[in-house]
């Protein structure tokens, strides 16, 4: 499974590659939008794990490129500080789901593979 | 232009006054001017009758005593007989006697035989020249009246008559344009009777006084009329007779001090009395001042009007009484005056007194101070006022105390949230870190337990981060209201299910009294479920095992501004308490009382940032170790205000 992350914070980067990858993830990583934008273009991931705030180009803006070239998608959106309305905005721009950081390693897990394959398995992470 | 109060005050009081001793002064002169004028005229008027009764009744005496005289043997013997000498010594007897001036005998055929006076024997060819003696001998009866005798007779008479019948006129005064002239004629009181010898006539008594300066008759009159009572040191009474339109005799004060012969009468007296022979009654000038005056036609005994006859009274005696009158009443106005300022000084200091008071106080009121000094509370209205003025002072402090703390909170919270937002963004993702790599290295297997242990310690550590983080987090969040119409009772009553098993295992009661026919509220259910949440898990935490807490809703008006209709929600603890210095600081963020690790200090922060937002407010009562209340109280409507405040 692929997965790709794009945050500008490379310990957020690292620390879900790190997770990830243990949990068998293929992760690509991006520092911005524009770069996660030519990366989708080359290889086309099953998930997306996104942050909302990031200069230049925000989470938003990526989320509606996304949306507009690649639907299908699904995306996580993280944030260290979310309000109801960023929560909102994003679900709907198609956001599978909402991951409040911090969080550890296995709500990260729990997350991802509740959205690569449903809900069914696995409880729902924290959704606020 | 500034009027003092009390000037005002003043200026009324007097002015009434002014205005009511004016208004009774001039009614008063006007009633004693009517009232003693008319009584002045009757009573002149009744004089004037009481001093022609008298004249007439000399009149009778004159007759009377010649009559008498014409009676006796001897008398008519002696005209019988022509005893001349005899019979002049008898008319002299007869002129002491009765007080005549002239008396003599004529002859039947109209000669006189002889006479009082210097011509006592005239010759046998001398003739009584008056009308009298003839209209006697004509019509043998007796008669008497007022006569005027020419200067001729006077002259033949008796010289010294005439001279005392002549008197200057003095037209000065009065309307007489004929300058400086001379009386000469005299005016009598006289009579005469026929001698009869035995049914033959022998001849014709005459006798008389002469009026002109006839000082006994007038004064005789005045004592008639006048009572002697005397007005400021004089005679009252004044009587006069008048030949013509001229004073004959009379005690007016004249010129000079002389008594006021020759002067005249005004020519509207003469014209009325003399010409029309009416009575003339008035307010009259003679000789020196103004008499109350009346004035009456003398005729004589041929009916013709030949004189007049005046009594009068100075009106100075009646001006005496007014002046009295009048001096009393000033008297009065001044005394009222005197009263009316005194009592306006009183009150209008009393007035006045509290009113600068109310102005320094206002004054220090402006300048800042709350507890200005009203001074003594008045027992009136102004003590209404000046009690009204202090709680208003009071109340205008307490709300600004209020509504600076409120401001003070609430700038408080949005610069605390602002920061604490900032902070919490950028402690997230370094965080993250931490836990993802503390949770990694905890997943190997391969540590030593020790290791693990310290491991833990920092997993736990950055656990308690992330609380506190997301307390800030809440709290710095202005999150948007969703409200819909609520019953709080039910929502209050989920929070109490909530909490009752936690209360249950610490030995706490909860009960809870809602409000009856409470309206429905709008409100943000999650929101205000936490608020209610973190209060009542304040109380529980606050309370003891075996104390326990109400819970009770009813309908309150906001106490503040317009009132508002809302509903209270209020919690009731029997715990610890808050001591006095908390209270301010119980809803600053960070602000906890609990052990570390326990609470963030932002919970009720949170809770009022909740409430407010919904234009509520919460209030705090409590007492160290008796336990606390804390009020929530929400409108039923929110304001647009509130609205725009949210999110």
């Amino acid at each position: 499974m692929k997965v790709l992350v794009v945050d500008d914070e490379p310990i957020v980067l690292k620390s879900c590659r790190r997770v990830l990858e243990s949990e068998g993830w293929e992760v690509t990583c991006a520092p911005s939008v524009a770069e996660a934008l030519t990366i989708i273009d080359h290889m086309t991931p099953e998930l997306l794990l996104i942050d909302v705030k990031m200069p230049v180009h925000d989470g938003m803006y990526l989320m509606r490129q996304v949306r507009d070239q690649h639907p299908g998608i699904p995306i996580i959106v993280m944030s260290g500080y979310a309000t109801s309305e960023t929560i909102k905005e994003a679900e709907g721009l198609g956001a599978a789901i909402f991951l409040p950081k911090p969080f550890t390693p296995d709500e990260l897990a729990k997350t991802l593979h509740s959205v690569a394959h449903g809900p069914l398995t696995q409880p729902k992470g924290e959704t606020s | 232009m500034f009027y003092s109060t009390r000037a005002k005050l003043l200026a009324g009081f007097l002015g009434v006054t002014l205005f009511l001793g004016a208004v009774s002064l001039l009614a008063g002169v006007h009633l004693i001017d009517r009232n003693v004028r008319g009584e002045a005229l009757t009573h002149v008027r009744q004089d004037l009758n009481s001093a022609h009764e008298m004249y007439l009744s000399r009149v009778r005496q004159v007759k009377t005593a010649l009559s008498i005289t014409t009676l006796g043997f001897a008398f008519i013997s002696s005209v019988s007989e022509r005893n001349t000498t005899d019979l002049v010594l008898r008319l002299e007897r007869l002129s002491r006697l009765a007080e005549l001036d002239f008396a003599g005998i004529l002859s039947e055929d109209g000669r006189t035989l002889c006479r009082t006076g210097p011509y006592a024997f005239p010759g046998p060819g001398a003739r009584g020249p008056h009308r009298l003696a003839e209209a006697v001998l004509d019509q043998r009866v007796p008669l008497s009246g007022t006569l005027v005798l020419e200067r001729d007779f006077l002259l033949s008479e008796n010289p010294e008559l005439a001279e005392r019948a002549r008197i200057t006129i003095s037209g000065g005064s009065h309307a007489g344009t004929d300058g400086v002239r001379e009386l000469t004629d005299g005016m009598a009181v006289a009579a005469a009777v026929p001698i009869f010898d035995a049914a033959r006539l022998v001849g014709v008594l005459y006798g008389g006084i002469l009026l002109n300066r006839s000082e006994f008759f007038v004064d005789a009159l005045r004592a008639a009329v006048s009572h002697g009572e005397p007005v400021k040191g004089e005679s009252v009474g004044t009587a006069a007779l008048l030949l013509n339109d001229v004073y004959i005799a009379t005690n007016l004060a004249g010129a000079e001090g002389r008594r006021g012969l020759g002067l005249r009468a005004a020519a509207a007296v003469q014209e009325q009395v003399l010409g029309q022979g009416k009575l003339w009654v008035d307010r009259e000038f003679v000789a020196r001042e103004h008499y109350i005056a009346a004035y009456r036609p003398i005729e004589d005994m041929f009916g013709r009007r030949v004189g007049m006859l005046f009594v009068g009274v100075p009106e100075a005696k009646f001006s005496h009484i007014r002046g009295q009158v009048l001096q009393f009443f000033i008297l009065i106005t001044l005394a009222g005056m005197g009263l009316a300022a005194a009592t306006g000084i009183v009150i209008a200091r009393r007035i006045s007194a509290p009113i600068q008071w109310l102005i320094q106080a206002s004054q220090q009121v402006r300048e800042g101070s709350l507890t200005p000094d009203l001074g003594p509370l008045q027992k009136s209205e102004m003590g209404l006022l000046q009690k009204a003025f202090g709680e208003m002072v009071e109340a205008m402090g307490r709300r600004r105390a209020a509504s600076e703390l409120r401001i003070i909170q609430s700038e408080k919270q949005a610069s605390i949230g602002k920061l604490a937002a900032g902070v919490a963004h950028e402690i997230n993702n370094p965080l993250t870190g931490v836990l993802t790599y503390t949770h990694m290295l905890l997943r190997r297997q391969d540590i030593a337990s020790d290791v693990r242990a310290d491991l833990q310690v920092i997993a736990e550590a950055t656990e308690r981060v992330r609380k506190i983080v997301k307390g800030l987090l809440d709290f710095s969040r202005q999150t948007k209201l969703d409200p819909e119409p609520t019953d709080v009772n039910r929502l209050a009553a989920a929070v109490i299910s909530l909490v009752e098993n936690q209360a249950l295992v610490k030995g706490v009661t909860i009960t809870f009294s809602p409000g009856e026919n409470l309206p429905r509220v709008t409100l943000d259910r999650n929101q205000i479920q936490s608020v209610f949440i973190n209060i009542l898990v304040n109380s529980l935490d606050a309370t003891e095992a075996g104390g326990h807490i109400r819970v009770f809703t009813a309908a309150s008006l906001s106490g503040e501004g317009a009132a508002q209709e809302g509903i209270e929600i209020t919690f009731a603890d029997t715990g610890c308490g808050i001591p006095p210095e908390n209270l301010n600081k119980l809803f600053d963020p960070f602000f906890t009382t609990k052990g570390v690790g326990q609470g963030t200090g932002l919970g009720l922060s949170v809770s009022l940032g909740i409430v407010q937002r919904h234009g509520g407010h919460i209030r705090v009562q409590s007492e160290v170790g008796k336990g606390s209340r804390f009020f929530i109280w929400l409108p039923i409507q929110r304001r647009a205000e509130h609205e725009s405040a949210g999110g």
